[in-house]
């Protein structure tokens, strides 16, 4: 590495970024000016609200059987409200204190609370009005317990006989709302002191209010109260500031250098392309830290100056140790965005496909530094071993003072490995020829057709995935297992593939690989179904040990899929023959035909199986459906056709249904049963390989 | 001796993954002797330009061998790349540089010796006649303006081997004459040119020697008169057809 020419690439990037008066305006003095101005704009239209709603006369009415009673209770309010003591809390006393209010006499109080001439009504129920109105009430309350929704312990118990003020008010309009507020407080306090001195009338011993007096302490000093608060989304707030900022110069860096025509010219000079990408990542890097520098300083000036007010209990305490072990934490975590945004301008072809990239890997990267708001997550577990979100975990635990060595030392190892990993992977995807000829090789929007069906159906599969789970979860008549299956295998596994070779005018004989397969591969296909369902169930227990499924959900599953009061042949209808048919054509059919060339064969069968497994939506589901779909597809290319994955699809289900009715605990066997069954799994799949027809038209491998 | 420029066997597939492999040079052979302009002429898509890339280092060849005065394009690509300049249609400069700081960047990312770096700079800015521009950005020159700092970065490093590829595509006649006229300049300093066009008058005026490639192999190299001799034809055009027809 050259470092004279890093240094030389590094002050030539910086020196364009800061000569792009767009950039520098949206990315440094745009957020400088822009954050005092919401917070002063939004500081000055809440004074606004308060004083607008401090001087409105607010106007109500009073209807129902005991409008009397409540009227009277309305004036004992209005004596209670002018003599609230100066000492209150606040804006509470304040706001009863100027509450001005005036009954207005109407025969159709919803009507004129519609129409906005009053503010709110008060309707005052009788006790025998109240009581059925809370028997209503009480119904619906026991039909959403037995729906699963637990019962309050706390909820008040009402007392048969007791008359009710019903206050109706429009809660879309801000002064309606705010004058019912004030009202409902204000009657609650006439309420609290009625019962007092109902209480105290009758000869109660105390203060009503001083039977249990309750009071909280907490160990945590307000530095660590504060510190946990922060140290939840620090590292959120600091990773959203570094990608925001790097994305700024990282889309220009490759993406806007290709759309002009500069990488070309770039690449030809004697600078090293390990060169170029370290000058290119120490830019992002530089732009990154240094935005995150301005907004930091910047939120620093406004609490300085108050613009910002923090509670009063607020207190951040960091000694030197924290410093130095966030420096430590977020070192590699700043290499790792500099990295992915590089890496991520390289993929794309130009400037505005590089936008379109950067929602969601900035979406994904946000999600992991949530990690610290997880509840009950220690980074003394598995999260300490994933990217990012262990980071996030980290410096809560160093914002509350607790420091576990050994595991920050972890974090810090992960992260520097993963950030290593990354920015080899950019220097990799800058020697990569698509850089340079893929702009001149893609001709498959002009050609259409099978060209262009190889570049949209990935797409095609996220938006089935998406209208499954959509449809799934809001049309209630296909709730049944029955009818969301029926769904799913007809109209998502067969017809939207029905409809892609059509669209795409695609030969169905080839996209649907039907094609004849050498009799003897027949034996090994046969063979890998007994076989290949125990392996699976293997992996399933394996995959288990990591993320553990409990029994119950399991047995949810099973009855789900296993109803008692269905005939066995329809059993094996649904739940063997119409998947195999209609999910080998959506996946093995046209899945596998449209992403032919774009993986190598090994690539291949894990990308197809992993879109297989993700189809099966339940997540426990998708590791052993996965592992089913890599197994399929491998089969249908080393045979060239669809119909022996459709046997061996059929078969397997038909053995996993049949060991459920039979109760066979296929999931309890000793572990080297699953071992024979691999070793027989692999002979059927040599025997599969010996005899193979391999499908048309695949990428070589790699030699 | 060995030449400037020589090629064995110079092949390169790309995999497309809509058209599958695509052999853009299929096993090419030739050389450029010190001094002279080399022409590679033939039509689009011949596999000119894959050609030119693979001995400008951009891309890697998928067989054969090629080495720019004495390294090896595979094992030496920054050696190679210091000895030459690329020009073609599609490099382009930085939009927000000025011109001379175009011309001082791209001599010193070729390690230049830096204490005659703005001498030089100097010196290009006086030759291609861009004194009056030289601190104005990039972005804001005409066509013909950009297209001299170009050449002016191209030779920034004062290169021994040029690679012009189709240096006069989307020129006006006048801007293309004074291209033609710098590469002749370039030449007769001593400079070896690989030269590529579709346009066989140009190639006729300018090239010492010329090479017709054709779908990715190489028809014929030799001296115009040579192949005027082997084809009895009389001009480039119909010297070209003799040999694409021949396939």
């Amino acid at each position: 590495m050259n470092w004279r020419i890093v240094r030389l690439l590094l002050a030539n990037e910086l020196k364009m970024l800061v000569r792009d008066r767009r950039t520098v305006v949206v990315s440094i003095v745009l957020p400088v000016f822009i954050m005092p101005l919401m917070l002063l704009g939004t500081r000055f239209v809440q004074e606004r609200r308060a004083d607008s709603l401090r001087r409105v006369t607010y106007k109500y009415s009073i209807a129902g059987a005991e409008a009397k009673k409540a009227r009277a209770l309305v004036e004992k309010a209005r004596e209670i409200a002018s003599q609230l003591p100066e000492e209150g809390d606040g804006d509470r006393k304040s706001d009863l204190a100027d509450f001005k209010f005036e009954e207005v006499r109407t025969d159709d109080p919803e009507g004129d609370l519609k129409a906005k001439k009053i503010h709110f009504y008060l309707e005052a129920l009788s006790g025998e009005e109240a009581d059925a109105l809370a028997h209503e009430e009480a119904r619906k309350q026991q039909a959403e317990e037995q729906e699963g929704e637990r019962p309050d312990p706390l909820r008040p118990v009402r007392v048969a006989g007791v008359p009710l003020i019903r206050i109706h008010f429009q809660g879309d309009q801000d002064e309606s709302n705010a004058g019912r507020g004030r009202v409902q407080r204000l009657l609650a306090g006439v309420r609290r002191v009625r019962s007092e001195e109902i209480l105290r009338g009758r000869g109660f011993p105390a203060e009503p209010k001083q039977i249990v007096e309750v009071e909280s302490r907490s160990l945590a000093t307000p530095g660590q109260v504060s510190g946990s608060f922060v140290g939840r989304f620090l590292t959120f707030f600091l990773f959203m500031l570094m990608l925001s900022g790097g994305s700024v110069v990282a889309m220009d860096s490759i993406a806007g250098e290709k759309e002009r025509g500069s990488l070309e010219t770039l690449l030809t000079t004697a600078a090293r392309r390990a060169e170029i990408v370290a000058a290119k990542q120490l830019s992002i890097l530089a732009v990154a830290l240094g935005i995150t520098f301005i907004q930091v300083a910047n939120i620093l000036v406004y609490l300085t100056f108050k613009v910002i007010e923090l509670p009063k209990d607020f207190v951040i305490e960091i000694p030197p140790a924290a410093v130095l072990t966030l420096l430590l934490l977020y070192t590699p975590v700043a290499v790792l965005v500099a990295s992915v945004l590089l890496m991520v301008s390289a993929y794309a072809k130009t400037y505005k496909e590089a936008q379109f990239y950067f929602f969601p890997v900035n979406l994904v990267c946000l999600v992991f530094a949530l990690a610290s708001v997880l509840p009950g997550v220690s980074l003394r577990s598995a999260i300490a071993v994933v990217p990012l979100a262990n980071v996030s975990v980290a410096v809560r635990e160093v914002m509350v003072g607790k420091y576990d060595w050994p595991m920050i030392a972890l974090t810090f190892l992960v992260m520097a490995l993963t950030s290593f990993g990354i920015a080899r992977a950019s220097t990799r995807m800058l020697s990569k020829e698509r850089l340079i000829t893929a702009s001149e090789s893609d001709v498959a929007d002009l050609e259409g057709g099978a060209s262009l069906f190889s570049k949209h159906v990935l797409r095609w599969y996220a938006l089935l995935w998406a209208v499954m789970f959509a449809v799934a979860a809001n049309i209630p008549q296909l709730a049944t297992f029955r009818r969301q299956l029926l769904f799913n295998e007809i109209v998502i596994f067969l017809g939207a593939p029905a409809l892609m070779i059509w669209k795409y005018r695609l030969n169905w004989r080839d996209a649907l690989a039907l094609r004849g397969v050498n009799p003897m591969a027949w034996i090994g296909v046969l063979l890998s179904i007994p076989s290949g369902h125990l392996v699976g169930i293997g992996v399933f227990r394996l995959a288990n040990i990591f993320v553990p499924v409990s029994e119950r959900v399991l047995e949810q599953f099973s009855r789900s899929i296993l109803p008692g009061d269905v005939p066995l042949w329809q059993l094996f209808f649904f739940l063997s023959v119409l998947p195999a048919v209609c999910e080998e054509i959506g996946f093995r059919g046209t899945l596998l035909y449209g992403l032919r060339r774009k993986f190598r064969p090994a690539a291949l069968a894990l990308v197809v199986g992993t879109v297989f497994g993700l189809f099966h939506v339940a997540l426990f589901r998708i590791i052993p459906t996965g592992f089913l779909g890599v197994i399929l597809t491998a089969i249908a290319l080393l045979t060239g056709s669809i119909f022996p994955g459709m046997v061996v699809h059929a078969g397997n289900n038909a053995f996993g249904v049949w060991a459920g009715l039979q109760e066979f605990p296929l999931g309890r066997l000793d572990w080297w049963i699953y071992v024979a069954a691999g070793i027989v799994f692999a002979l059927s799949f040599y025997i599969v390989y010996r005899n193979r027809t391999p499908y048309p038209g695949l990428r070589a491998p790699r030699r | 001796m060995s030449e400037p420029v020589e090629v064995r066997g110079l092949a390169k597939t790309f995999y497309d993954e809509n058209r599958g492999e695509i052999q853009a040079v299929k096993a090419v052979d030739f050389e450029c002797r010190e001094g002279e302009i080399f022409g590679l002429l033939g039509a689009n898509g011949a596999g000119k330009t894959t050609t030119l890339r693979m001995l400008a280092t951009i891309l890697a060849p998928t067989a054969g061998s090629a080495t720019i005065l004495g390294h090896d394009v595979t094992a030496e690509p920054a050696a190679v790349r210091r000895k030459l300049g690329f020009f073609s249609a599609s490099t382009a400069l930085y939009p927000r540089l000025t011109a001379r700081e175009t011309i001082e960047f791209f001599a010193r990312i070729n390690q230049y010796p830096s204490d005659q770096v703005l001498k030089r700079v100097g010196y290009l800015v006086e030759r291609f006649g861009l004194a009056s521009y030289a601190d104005a950005r990039i972005e804001k020159l005409s066509t013909g303006m950009k297209q001299k700092v170009s050449i002016a970065r191209t030779v920034a490093h004062d290169p021994p081997l040029l690679i012009f590829d189709e240096p006069t595509v989307g020129l006006d006649v006048l801007n293309a004459l004074e291209m033609q006229e710098v590469i002749k300049e370039f030449r007769n300093q001593g400079k070896t040119i690989v030269f590529s066009t579709h346009i066989m008058s140009e190639a006729e005026k300018l090239c010492d020697r010329i090479a017709i490639i054709h779908g990715g192999r190489i028809l014929a190299c030799d001296t115009l008169e040579k192949l005027r001799q082997a084809t009895g034809a009389r001009y480039l055009e119909d010297i070209f057809v003799h040999y694409v027809k021949s396939l």
